[in-house]
């Protein structure tokens, strides 16, 4: 058969299904309007000079020796945070897979770990700046330092390690976890010593998961925006701030696109040879095989305990700094007046309150359509056959993938002008979170589909329901959890992220990582801790919430739902 | 003339093969079955016997030639408008409903009132002898059972058409057994067209009306299980539905035949000194001590309703099954006998 015959064949198909048909006209127009369009408007703005095609404001760009100096800083704090980061996140895979810890000490190790993954992006920034400011804690109160400056790369790379370790961690501990002990206790019997065995037989099998970690790491590290906007400063620009200020501070669009189209070829470059190198090698690693511990003797007793005691160094860190964080929006001014005090949370919730009414109305909204697209736009992938599926499944991911800047800087461009005049409204902040973090639901749809056999779905369509039918009555209910885990994705991110969204918000319409963000650039610390603190408090209640429905599911695949909250 | 409801004209399926390319998974096949029919497609894995049900069923769509239900072209028709009662290797239950939702689907699909719902599951139910299931949930029952709900589901809605794609394969022997006769028992009573796929001859050959045997792609033979086993038109249909001894003979005369160095009457009404190829199936052979025989026992296994032997003759060795082994003392490997041919049921291939 010739494609086109084959083409023509799985036309006659769709066209013979008008359900099937609508759905894929309706999320093709969503997908041309809010992720290709801006995107295109994005590259036109950048690239096109009075109707011509033009190379100039690149190369102008990259001339300009201060834009060339935020590209390799970006390059090298990305460098640094993979390094780094996939350090940490492999000192607690090996000390949660193989020091023998008890389920409740997993679980507060679990519970540190993922803390920084849920919190607004400042909290890290905010606890350095208190420890290590010129009347930081540590630096002033410990030390005795006078006017030391807690601004450059070494707190910008702390504080994204101290965020971003958790996607290492998460990544190679299912990977240590699946090596299986018999192979070290084969070593072991062998007569190779415990360091040996480490060095020539576990490290090797997770050399794909090391690069897995780094490579994600490094595509965080490089699309952060609020760490460095807070502790990068003057000395240390980096891409993703240098974008945001040329068009606040100048109001030049141009420059703005084209640095972040910039940023675009080293993110776009990490995010191909992880989905295509690496991510492909681990894949198969890590299947069913979550959860299973050894009680392995290949880690000498010695050794365990310096394991245990490094992740208690980090935790106790973590803690120390969200403690302080708390401690911060309770009292008067951090380091001069330390007097108990409400009147942080008292000016949040009434100064403050648009900002939180705002954010809570757009996840609100924002939840269930994320929610019902990750389902939707997953079923179309992994359930139905029609032309152009590779072409959706990659438009769909292009938000995602792409540094929030880009995305921000594009939505800016593309519906600030008529005939899509949407800034300043709800609905292009809704839309942002729904096409930027719904690729994580349609991921988690995805795998579920995969464990549920196609079957169903034909004998659902031979006993006479059509496409919507079979989706609603089967298809629905089986990926629910799935769908749960897209709202809570949708939730935690109109509560925690920035980088996109800060180029949309207006005066009728706000964020509350907004304010935390004005709040700091006035200086008004103590609130912006208080903002902190609601967030993550929100954040664990809606994920404890969500994880009590998932676990009355109890669909074959709620647990994997449930780890992809933390995937986006 | 009995009507025919299931039509498949010249029907062919192409897949992409990751090395071999394009290839045929099912190639100009053509199929009539009768209504209240139950035909069987038997075959290999990978013969095309299920490919060939599911474009029925309208899973997949054939890449040429037709097929019609009652008379209707239904090639490009959606499986959901084809009223077909389709059953799983795998069952293919929903997990999230009970036992009465599964068999209520397709009820409520079609909009069925709800007393007419209830009268109609509970009756198939109790068909299949699950009347007080109706609670359960899918992953409470046994295989056994949840073979027969998914049966009572592909027939409540009575469906014009009922498919089953290898139905007993996850069972065990003795529940296969019982199974079979359930579901033959059951497609009797309602009269129901059927088409049947498994790769179990000996399934095929009790449950059929009718059987097609299939080989990579292409349906080689069609017909009753009685015509394919004393009958079969081709060295792969002798060797796939029961044992056979395939032997190479000369004609000799008009009314004899050589094989093995041995004399077989059989009027072959082929030119002596033809070259014939016979089939002759094991329970077509007597064997008797004799000490000047022209054969030896080289191996003997018990099956309590027969024995099975291999003998050796002029460096060949033949299968034979022997019923009458109460009658006398049990032949013992080694022992030599004298080998002879039922002429009356050995079959000449084209």
């Amino acid at each position: 058969m010739t494609v086109a015959a084959a083409q023509a064949g799985s036309w006659r198909r769709v066209a013979a299904d008008p359900t099937l048909l609508a759905i894929l006209a309706a999320v093709w127009l969503l997908l041309g309007l809010f992720v290709v369009y801006p995107m295109v408007e994005l590259l036109m703005r950048a690239f096109v000079d009075d109707g011509r095609f033009s190379l100039a404001p690149l190369l102008e760009s990259l001339a300009d020796p201060s834009h060339r100096a935020a590209f390799f800083n970006s390059l090298f704090l990305a460098t640094s945070v993979g390094l780094f980061g996939t350090a940490l996140g492999f000192l607690f895979a090996l000390t949660a897979v193989r020091c023998g810890l008890g389920r409740h000490w997993l679980t507060l190790l679990d519970a540190f770990a993922l803390l920084p993954l849920v919190s607004p992006p400042f909290t890290t920034s905010i606890s350095i700046i208190f420890s290590l400011g010129p009347k930081g804690l540590i630096t002033h109160d410990l030390l005795g330092f006078a006017n030391v400056s807690p601004y450059g790369y070494w707190t910008t790379a702390l504080a994204e390690t101290l965020t971003y370790f958790p996607i290492a961690y998460l990544t190679l501990r299912p990977i240590l976890a699946a090596i299986d002990p018999n192979l070290e206790e084969m070593a072991f019997i062998l007569g190779g010593s415990r360091w040996r065995i480490f060095r020539t037989v576990t490290l090797p099998l997770a050399v794909p998961g090391f690069a897995n970690a780094f490579l994600l790491l490094f595509a965080a590290s490089l699309a952060d925006f609020a760490t460095p906007l807070i502790l990068a400063g003057n000395s240390f620009p980096v891409l993703p701030t240098q974008a945001f200020l040329q068009i606040t501070g100048m109001f030049d669009f141009k420059g703005g696109a084209v640095l972040s189209l910039i940023l675009l070829v080293p993110a776009a470059a990490v995010f191909l040879l992880q989905r295509y190198w690496v991510g492909r090698r681990t894949y198969v690693t890590v299947t069913g095989k979550v959860g299973q511990r050894s009680r392995t003797r290949a880690m000498a007793p010695w050794a365990a305990v310096l394991l245990v005691a490094g992740c208690f160094l980090v935790a106790a860190l973590i803690a120390y700094f969200y403690a302080l964080l708390v401690w911060a929006s309770l009292v008067v001014a951090f380091g001069a007046n330390n007097s108990f005090t409400w009147a942080h949370y008292h000016v949040i919730f009434t100064e403050g309150l648009p900002a939180i009414r705002d954010t809570l109305i757009i996840a609100a909204i924002g939840m269930p359509l994320g929610g019902f697209y990750g389902v939707l736009v997953g079923w179309l992938i992994a359930r139905r056959r029609f032309p152009g599926q590779r072409a959706m499944e990659l438009v769909a991911m292009i938000n995602y993938a792409l540094p929030g800047t880009i995305v921000g800087i594009a939505y800016l461009i593309a519906f600030n002008d008529p005939p899509l005049a949407l800034t300043g409204g709800l609905l292009i902040i809704v839309a942002c979170y729904v096409f930027r973090y719904s690729p994580t639901g349609i991921r988690a749809t995805v795998a579920l589909l995969q464990q549920i056999d196609r079957s169903l779905d034909e004998a659902s369509s031979s006993l006479g329901a059509g496409t919507g039918e079979t989706f609603r009555r089967v298809t629905l209910p089986l990926i629910a959890p799935a769908f749960f885990a897209g709202l809570g994705v949708v939730f935690i991110r109109s509560m925690t992220a920035i980088s996109a969204t800060i180029f949309l918000v207006s005066i009728s319409w706000t964020l509350i990582t907004v304010r935390i963000l004005e709040n700091m650039t006035e200086l008004a610390l103590g609130p912006a801790a208080a903002f902190s603190v609601f967030v993550i408090v929100a954040v664990f209640v809606v994920i404890t919430g969500l994880s009590a429905v998932l676990v009355r599911l109890r669909a074959p695949a709620a647990g994997a739902a449930a780890r992809s909250f933390l995937g986006g | 003339m009995p009507t025919i409801s299931i039509r498949l004209d010249r029907v062919s399926k192409r897949f992409d093969h990751t090395v071999k390319g394009e290839v045929y998974a099912v190639r100009d096949v053509s199929l009539a079955v009768e209504q209240g029919e139950l035909l069987t497609l038997l075959g290999p894995s990978g013969c095309g016997k299920s490919t060939t049900l599911r474009m029925i069923a309208g899973f997949e769509e054939p890449d040429a030639g037709t097929i019609s239900i009652d008379g209707k072209d239904v090639t490009h028709t959606l499986p959901n408008k084809r009223g077909i009662g389709f059953m799983f290797q795998n069952y293919a239950l929903f997990p999230h409903l009970s036992v009465f939702e599964n068999v209520a689907y397709g009820l409520r699909v079609q909009g069925r009132d709800e007393a007419g719902l209830i009268r109609a599951v509970g009756e198939v139910l109790e068909l299949v002898g699950l009347a007080s299931y109706g609670r359960q949930q899918p992953h409470q029952l046994s295989g056994g059972e949840q073979q027969r709900v998914a049966l009572a589901r592909a027939v409540v809605f009575q469906p014009r058409v009922l498919l089953f794609d290898e139905p007993l394969s996850n069972l065990d022997a003795k529940l296969r057994v019982e199974m079979r006769e359930q579901i033959r028992a059951l497609q009797k009573r309602i009269g129901i067209t059927t088409v049947y796929v498994t790769h179990d001859q000996e399934e095929a050959m009790a449950i059929s009306d009718r059987i097609a045997v299939m080989e990579r792609g292409v349906v080689v033979q069609d017909g009753t299980a009685f015509d394919l086993y004393y009958r079969p038109r081709s060295e792969f249909v002798a060797r796939f539905i029961g044992r056979t001894n395939l032997l190479a003979a000369r004609v000799v005369s008009a009314t004899e035949v050589e094989a093995e160095g041995l004399r077989i009457a059989l009027a072959s009404g082929r030119p002596v000194g033809d070259t014939l190829r016979l089939v002759v199936r094991p329970e077509m052979i007597d064997i008797v001590p004799s000490s000047d025989g022209t054969g030896r026992i080289t191996q003997r296994t018990f099956l309590g309703e027969k024995t099975d032997y291999l003998v050796m003759v002029a460096g060949t060795t033949l299968q034979v099954s022997a019923t009458d082994h109460y009658r006398r003392p049990p032949m013992e490997a080694g022992q030599p006998v004298a080998v002879r041919f039922h002429p009356e049921g050995i079959h000449v291939l084209e």
